[in-house]
């Protein structure tokens, strides 16, 4: 006698479709991804991700300036807390996804569950990645208030540019995902120890955007290729809505944005077209290489491998 | 009745019967008593055993050269422009390439070696590893030792190219003592590495996540980017129990002396006792840690609990 | 309950299950010089767990022979792999004591961990990105062999273990056998004086299961003073390898013996199936004679429901000796013997006369789990 649990069902159970579908399957990727990634059951780690971690990145930075400056540099110590927080959110969102590639296939050895099944497999891992993005944003929130009460960067909510931010804010998430995505394309194709890799890719581009420094110290050939990164405009956009009196990133007398701009400082329909294009862009590109890589880990049997040394 | 017939077979051949009986001891007493030239043998031949899959892992699989060599180079770049950008004195650019280039074994201690232990019990090699009889020292240092060629080769690169892009200048009149300081820097590096390794196995996921949580508050308290001295009271005390923070302090005042920088929190000699005390304090801790904490694993029964 | 797969017989039912019964004259451990190569006296082994704590091993005294091949047969979670585990050194006992060849678990473990080895089913270890020469390489090194010694030795083993093809082959791309395989050999490595099969083919297809208990086989029977202890929830496993079985459930010992020994347990006597052309006299006629229990003629049908042209008779032997007098005596009736084929209990059987439950129902029932499964609650909580 069949238990009963096991007794065929009358009705056939048919995979569903359409856009509900696809937001029950992310959402529940993303629950996963908050429960395993946020570390909210346990307070302190909780903190230090969320405190120590992006507060003391920028504090690095504030004695750099201190040390050259001798505590004369208020505009110069503002520049770089306000793009050291944002970084702390470009850190994390990279991190995310191709942590998660790495976890499911080596630790959890869910990420072939995860691919046969009929949700797609790129929402899933999006999903997945979603907690450690939201860490970091929030992160970015706690050392920007930090900057305020306690390192001297001058806050005015009156002055925010509200459109710029409402626009610029999902744009360059979307552009931070973007890369995250071609990150997690390599992560799919390398061995275990590829969990520094993000954190190297974030550091890298660091140097191009404009986070703590003004683009225009570049060579111009660093310059463009700032020019064509689309978290360079996300950076700037955030810093021009947030802190209007702050100095650009990517503007300034004798910068390559000048030099092509014919106007030093880029205003707010400029950046939000730049990010638009250098974001669609990219994210054909994260497109185009995730699924690349995805054919490529089907061919070879990636999915399920394990690759420790 | 439930039964397994045997299908007809030829046997082995001598050769695997030969294989099967291997080398020879008279008794397990004897294969269970050693000597203290084979237990050393042996200790060292495990480090050997534990650095070769790193070592076979990176000339195999080669993406590591671009992630963690070419872009972490670029990210100590950024921090060469930010200095640039507040138009500091050319020694700090040299401070940001030497805590670049020394940055490369400290993650090569956390992330090759602290962590490790925690990914091979998820990966089930931890028993095989505590079944086995050398010493669990032996294991995490060759793990330490096959990741060194990464980390090495990261420095060199890291070192070379931002010198002749930069423009660096290092003025070194005790090599002698550079070199003894760099090597009892890596010694107390990997000491806490172990003592480290030792915490995940007791704590698990916990201390996994607190040690990435606090990659950029041990980067502060060190100085590795600027010089540590300039943190006051909180440098002293990093230069009292962060190996990387007095090492890199120790090297700066060395690869750069008579630089008008900052002077270091005491002097290099001073700081290379307190390296030496450091690394022969780390490891015996960390043998009595690994030991005690061996203990407490097989009484609570975690060594293989997964995920934990 | 399960019936029993034997048919009826006369003998009464075996006694409730009990712990450790006192082993037999046949069961006791040969006496030997050299200490026993297990030795457990005691062993209880309990997790914490909430909101009741776990008691995985409760009190138990298996002694294993040098050069025996020991089973421990019981469903998940009875405790089998605990017990490995403790005598490997890898877990504490809570209470009681266990020594592996005179060394105790718990404070020499550098010495058992030289003189032993265990290979695990399902193992999933080692480096993916090594092939399995380099890998079974890297272990000779942590056994201390010199390094070409190591090279020839993982050379040898791994043409004896026959994953001779698989050598220069990564070690992620092996199927389940070949690395069952590579496992089997990783534990020959350090020649080892007892060696520990947890479940060694618990995933393995047919064909690849009969492969690892033929080397494991062959690997006793080239050096025959090696000690096995074997793990395994497989009845026929068990019956076809061990010369003595412990069964085990719920952390305790329910018996020990050879299987013919255990078998005897819920079947005193020799059963028989005899399918006679004719016998006129009927079953009472070979019920008379010595050494014969008792005759029952069995239904006239066949198993798929057909008339039986035939009579197939039960016969209960006091032992197999009185046979031949009851095949003398068919000739004196007028009967042919057409087949002959002797019925015996199998270690499920045994297990049901001692629990009381098969090993189906134990699953179906399971509150514990499997051993890594207990231990995983009570870690949990």
């Amino acid at each position: 006698m069949t238990a009963p649990g096991l007794a065929r069902s009358t009705t056939p159970v048919v995979a569903g479709g359409g856009p509900m579908a696809v937001v029950r399957s992310f959402l529940a990727a993303a629950r996963i991804g908050w429960a395993v990634d946020a570390n909210w059951t346990d307070p302190v780690l909780f903190l230090v991700y969320l405190v120590a971690k992006p507060v003391s990145a920028a504090l690095i930075l504030v004695v750099m300036v201190q040390v050259v400056s001798g505590g004369r540099a208020g505009a110069l110590t503002s520049f770089v807390v306000v793009g050291s927080a944002l970084w702390s959110t470009v850190t994390a969102g990279i991190s995310g996804l191709s942590w998660s590639v790495l976890d499911d296939r080596e630790r959890y050895r869910m990420l072939k569950y995860l691919y046969v099944s009929p949700s797609d497999f790129l929402l899933l891992l999006m999903g997945r990645g979603v907690g450690r993005i939201a860490v970091g944003g929030l992160g970015a929130v706690v050392t920007l208030v930090v900057g305020v009460v306690a390192l001297g960067v001058e806050f005015d909510p009156g002055r925010v540019d509200w459109p710029l931010l409402l626009v610029a804010l999902p744009m360059g998430l979307v552009a931070i995902v973007a890369l995250a995505l071609i990150l997690a394309a390599v992560c799919l194709q390398t061995r275990q120890d590829a969990w520094s890799y993000p954190e190297a890719a974030a550091g890298a581009l660091f140097l191009v955007t404009g986070a703590v420094f003004p683009l225009a110290v570049l060579p111009s050939p660093l310059q463009a290729i700032g020019l064509l990164t689309p978290l360079t405009w996300w950076v700037a956009g955030m810093r021009a809505a947030m802190f209007p009196d702050s100095p650009s990133s990517l503007g300034g007398d004798g910068s390559l944005f000048a030099r092509l701009a014919g106007h030093a400082v880029p205003g707010s329909i400029e950046i939000v077209v730049a990010l638009l294009a250098t974001g669609a862009v990219s994210t054909l590109a994260a497109l185009a290489v995730f699924r690349l890589s995805e054919r490529r880990a089907k061919d070879r049997g990636l999915f399920d491998q394990t690759t420790g040394s | 009745m439930e039964t397994t017939a045997r299908s007809p077979r030829a046997g082995l051949t001598r050769g695997g019967r030969r294989a099967f009986v291997g080398r020879t001891t008279t008794s397990p007493a004897d294969a269970a008593t050693w000597s203290r030239r084979q237990t050393i043998a042996t200790e060292l031949r495990a480090v050997r055993g534990r650095a070769y899959p790193r070592v076979r892992a990176a000339l195999r699989e080669k993406s590591w050269v671009l992630f963690e060599i070419m872009l972490p180079f670029l990210s100590t770049s950024a921090f060469v422009f930010v200095y640039r950008a507040l138009q500091a004195p050319p020694e700090y650019v040299g401070f940001v390439v030497l805590g670049g280039a020394m940055a490369a074994f400290w993650l090569n201690v956390i992330w090759m070696m602290a962590a490790q232990l925690y990914w091979e019990k998820d990966q089930g090699n931890l028993e095989l590893y505590f079944a086995a009889p050398m010493d669990l020292m032996s294991v995490l240092f060759g793990m330490a030792l096959g990741g060194l060629f990464m980390s090495s080769t990261r420095a060199i690169v890291v070192l070379a190219i931002a010198t002749v892009l930069y423009g660096v200048t290092f003025s070194v009149d005790q090599w002698l003592l550079l070199g003894a300081v760099f090597v009892l820097t890596l010694g107390a590096l990997y000491g806490l590495g172990m003592i480290l390794a030792s915490l995940f196995l007791a704590w698990g996921r916990e201390a996994w996540h607190l040690t990435q949580a606090l990659m950029e508050p041990v980067y502060f308290v060190s100085g590795l980017n600027f010089p540590v001295a300039r943190l006051g009271l909180l440098g002293a005390v990093a230069v009292a129990v962060v190996p990387l923070a007095v090492g890199l302090d120790a090297m700066r005042q060395l690869a750069f002396s008579g630089s008008a920088a900052p002077a270091g929190v005491v002097a290099a000699p001073i700081e290379a006792l307190i390296l030496a005390g450091m690394t022969v304090v780390f490891i015996w801790l960390a043998r009595w840690s690994l030991r005690s904490l061996e203990q407490r694993a097989r009484r609570d029964g975690r060594l293989t609990v997964r995920w934990r | 309950m399960s019936a029993p797969a034997s048919p009826a017989t006369a003998s009464p039912p075996a006694s409730p299950a009990t712990a450790s019964p006192p082993a037999s004259p046949a069961t006791a451990s040969p006496a030997t010089a050299s200490p026993p190569a297990i030795d457990a006296r005691g062993v209880r082994r309990v997790y914490k767990a909430k909101p009741k704590d776990v008691v995985a091993l409760d009190g138990v005294d298996p002694e294993v022979a040098p050069g025996e091949f020991f089973g421990l047969l019981g469903p998940n979670g009875a405790g089998k792999t605990t017990l490995i585990k403790i005598l490997t050194t890898l877990l504490l006992p809570t209470s009681g004591s266990a020594r592996v060849f005179g060394f105790d678990v718990a404070r020499e473990t550098k010495q058992i961990r030289r003189l032993m080895n265990i290979v695990s089913g399902g193992e999933q270890s080692g480096y993916g990105i090594l092939t399995v020469r380099e890998q079974l390489w890297m272990f000779t090194q942590f056994y201390g062999l010199p390094g070409r010694q190591g090279w020839q030795r993982v050379d040898e083993l791994i043409e004896a273990v026959g994953v001779g093809e698989q050598r220069d082959q990564r070690v992620s791309t092996l199927s389940t056998g070949q690395r069952q395989k590579m496992n089997f050999a990783r534990g020959l490595l350090n020649d080892p004086w007892v060696l520990f099969l947890d479940e060694p083919t618990l995933g393995l297809d047919v064909a690849a299961a009969r492969s690892v208990r033929e080397l494991v086989v062959d690997w006793k029977a080239a050096v025959p003073g090696r000690t096995i202890l074997l793990t395994t929830h497989y009845m026929a496993e068990a019956d076809e390898l061990c010369e003595r079985i412990a069964i085990v459930d719920r952390g305790r010992i329910l018996a020990i013996g050879t299987p013919a020994e255990l078998k005897r347990r819920v079947q005193r006597d020799s059963i028989f199936r005899l399918e006679l052309d004719r016998l006129d006299a009927g079953p009472a006629a070979l019920g008379r004679l010595p050494g014969v229990v008792s005759a029952v003629t069995a239904g006239g049908n066949d198993g798929d429901g057909v008339e039986r042209q035939t009579v197939v008779v039960n016969l209960a032997l006091a032992d197999d000796a009185a046979l031949g007098p009851v095949v003398g005596a068919l000739g004196g009736l007028g009967a042919h013997i057409v087949a002959l084929a002797k019925s015996e209990p199998s270690l499920e059987d045994v297990f049901v006369e001692l629990v009381g439950r098969g090993f189906a129902e134990e699953a179906s029932t399971d509150r514990t789990g499997s051993d890594d499964d207990q231990r995983d609650r009570a870690e949990v909580a």
